[in-house]
């Protein structure tokens, strides 16, 4: 094992709002030898802190004050990058039953300290932690860049090795393999894992694999097993849920996200699930209690999103309060200067202007929401904008919107009926079919003009069609995927370009993230290793 | 359920304070108030723990750690609490073995405090793997256990004036919580002749 000193001259940075405990903490580092030592009191400062410098060692206490807590600080700050793999994030806790609920790994501490403990004892731990992260540097630094074979190569490595570092490499192997497509054997690994021995992550991680790879049914079971084994994790629930959701049960949805709510009454990104299917549901009741509890809890807080005013602000609206949505879009916009010209806001503002029979008003609102090119916006936030259109007689523009969200989704039946819903509530009712087969047939259309010309020799204008379609409808696999294919089918068959190389790589990276499944994902795999064997490495 | 949830809250406070009176007592090297802290606030994790186990609360949260670390651990963090000779040996311990481990570390810590109250000169804190069996016992040179307590080793004794009750009652109910294929964690007491507490855990 490595001394200390080979750990030495590590950043830390301390989180606790008690000012006794941070100068407790730093004394004990300091008889420890570490002096480079930064404080923050709360989320805020240590978010900005996080953003401004790196640290090696983050020590943070689980309760913040001003009802925060470091299991928010630990999500927000994973989900924004703002720490690597290779940072230790130590949680503090008096007791850790509060804390014993447990989510996916990515969101969990590298370890938990009881209160109270010496300085020796602390001495301990950060050695055994930061050997960990030594032996595992390799494995972290491959997915921070999300190179997820040598990730699985890596850990092999540690597996075969023998040493006490396996069963973790065990945990990391299985996500990987998961994150690179590779389901089955995923599926495989975690059953010989769980024949070993039945731990929560492993069986997760099954359940995982088998969504991924559309056994529904099978995943179903397994979660319902794990969540039997292991009350305590809650992104069974969250899976879950989602299957429900995607099968159109929302309210066995809704009751399985209550049940991980009373588990982790203060966990944000449940009550933002819930409020999510509420609304699906139109439950516009369960959307405003979820969000206001959510948006009072991370008020001037850099928790808060902007996503939660606009889906409570429209709650207000269609609960027939267009004044309170109002006053709550004007609070966040002077709160928050980036508030000011977020198109989401807008729209919910111009919907609350026409319920509350301001017109010109709503139509001002409205021409701010479509400033943004809509299809570049996420598809939620689209829909709003196409409703709020379509509310204030703006037909045109609404279904314009509506249109380009099914040319990016023209399989999605839950997506196709959104679309109805839309028209239906705000615009002509009937209207809706047509314009989804219009939308379907276009994309169809162009897709078989590209293929054509492909055919035809034309490999350059193909891919160039193919092009400006993916860039217009990021979410359609079909046209990303074949534009990534002609891209690349130019660049084998006239050399490489690094323009269109480039191209090609990041419509391959957004086909992985719409459908890691997707069968013209193995072609595109096939295509680039004819282009390394014929133009070499570098191409 | 309500007074429950109080205490719960009360306990976490009154750890909060311990937490305080630690490091100030640690700061200018007051070890027998650091002691006497630490002794408190693990008297405290183990009454709730206690709570959770009878009201079926108590679930372990099992991963792989190693019971080498958690030995070495133990035995530097009561060292300077105590004039005795506190040994750890993890020579045969296994590289990393299945447990939870802060329930794991709250029983050993506690046989660890009964140990320092009655050695004589020294405690030896000891992890081997033996077969299919993880073993973390807690050997002192003091009088050993009273023959009633060897007498009727599974008798559940919550209560008791040396306080050693609710500790063992929460040992056997934690090892029992370690369950792998059929086999289940134990506790077992021995005096040999001082006394020997030892926690097997299942492969």
């Amino acid at each position: 094992m490595a001394s200390l000193s080979a750990h030495e001259n590590k950043k830390f940075l301390i989180v606790d709002d008690m000012p006794e405990m941070r100068s407790s903490l730093r004394s004990q580092l300091a008889s420890l030898g570490h002096s480079r030592v930064a404080i923050s009191s709360n989320v805020k400062t240590a978010v900005a802190q996080l953003e401004q410098d790196s640290f090696d060692v983050i020590l943070c206490d689980y309760f913040l004050g001003d009802g925060s807590d470091g299991q928010q600080l630990l999500e927000h700050v994973r989900k924004r990058k703002l720490i690597s793999r290779s940072t230790l994030f130590i949680m503090i806790t008096a007791e850790k039953g509060y804390v014993s609920v447990m989510t996916a790994a990515e969101c969990l501490p590298d370890d938990y300290l009881l209160k109270p403990f010496t300085a020796d004892a602390l001495k301990l731990r950060l050695e055994s932690l930061l050997d960990k992260k030594a032996r595992l540097a390799k494995v972290d630094a491959m997915q921070d860049k999300e190179r997820w074979p040598e990730v699985v190569a890596a850990c092999d490595e540690i597996i075969a090795s023998g040493d006490r570092y396996q069963t973790e490499a065990r945990r990391i192997r299985g996500n990987a393999l998961i994150a690179c497509g590779r389901f089955d054997e995923a599926m495989a690994f975690y059953r010989q894992v769980l024949a070993i021995r039945v731990m929560p992550w492993a069986r997760f991680g099954l359940a995982r694999a088998q969504f991924a790879q559309g056994e529904l049914e099978a995943c179903t079971a397994t979660l319902r097993q794990l969540i039997e084994e292991a009350p305590q994790l809650l992104s069974a629930y969250d899976l879950l849920s989602q299957i429900q959701l995607d099968a159109g049960q929302t309210d066995d949805a809704l009751h399985t996200l209550d049940q991980a709510c009373e588990i982790a009454p203060e966990s944000l990104s449940r009550h933002r699930a819930i409020a999510r299917v509420a609304e699906k549901k139109g439950d516009f009741t369960r959307v405003e209690s979820a969000l206001t509890r959510v948006v009072t809890k991370t008020r001037n807080s850099p928790l808060r999103e902007t996503a939660d005013i606009a889906s409570l602000g429209n709650a207000h609206a269609e609960m027939g309060a267009p004044e309170k949505a109002i006053q709550l879009i004007d609070e966040a916009r002077k709160n928050f200067k980036s508030d000011a010209d977020d198109p989401h806001l807008a729209a919910v503002e111009a919907l609350a202007q026409h319920k509350a029979g301001r017109p010109e008003l709503a139509a001002a609102a409205l021409s701010r929401a479509l400033d943004t090119t809509p299809g570049s916006l996420p598809q939620d936030v689209a829909l709003r904008i196409a409703r709020a259109c379509l509310a204030t007689g703006q037909q045109d523009k609404g279904e314009a919107i509506l249109k380009s969200i099914v040319q990016n989704n023209p399989e999605s039946t839950a997506v196709h009926a959104q679309v109805t819903e839309a028209l239906n509530v705000h615009g002509t009712p009937g209207r809706a079919a047509a314009l989804i087969q219009e939308g379907v047939q276009e994309v169809v259309a162009l897709n078989n003009e590209a293929v054509r010309r492909g055919r035809a020799g034309e490999l350059g204008a193909a891919a160039e069609m193919l092009t400006e379609a993916a860039e217009r409808l990021p979410g359609n696999a079909q046209i990303v995927s074949n534009a990534a294919f002609a891209l690349l089918l130019d660049i084998y068959s006239n050399g490489p370009d690094t323009v269109k190389l480039h191209d090609a790589l990041r419509f391959q990276k957004r086909v992985t993230m719409l459908d890691a499944r997707h069968p013209k994902l193995a072609d595109i795999a096939e295509l680039q290793r004819r282009i390394r064997t014929k133009y070499g490495q570098t191409a | 359920m309500r007074f429950a949830a109080l205490a719960a809250l009360s306990i976490h406070d009154v750890k909060n304070r311990l937490a305080l009176m630690a490091a100030r007592a640690e700061n200018r090297g007051d070890n027998e108030t650091l002691r006497d802290a630490l002794a408190a606030a693990g008297e405290l994790t183990r009454l709730l723990a206690c709570y959770k186990a009878e009201t079926g609360l108590l679930r372990p949260d099992i991963d792989a750690f190693s019971p080498a670390d958690l030995v070495k651990e133990l035995v530097t963090e009561t060292r300077p609490l105590s004039q005795l000779d506190i040994l750890g040996d993890s020579q045969l311990a296994p590289q990393s073995w299945f447990y939870d481990e802060s329930l794991i570390r709250m029983v050993l810590a506690n046989a660890l405090h009964n140990a320092l109250r009655f050695a004589r000169q020294r405690i030896l804190v000891t992890a081997r793997e033996s077969g299919d069996w993880l073993e973390l016992c807690v050997a002192d040179d003091g009088p050993g256990y009273p023959p009633e307590m060897l007498a009727n080793p599974a008798r559940p004794a919550p209560m008791s004036e040396e306080g050693v009750g609710i500790g063992l009652y929460l040992a056997r109910h934690v090892a029992a919580l370690h369950e792998n294929h059929g086999f289940r964690g134990e506790v077992s007491l021995d005096n040999a002749p001082g006394a020997v507490f030892c926690l097997k855990l299942p492969r």
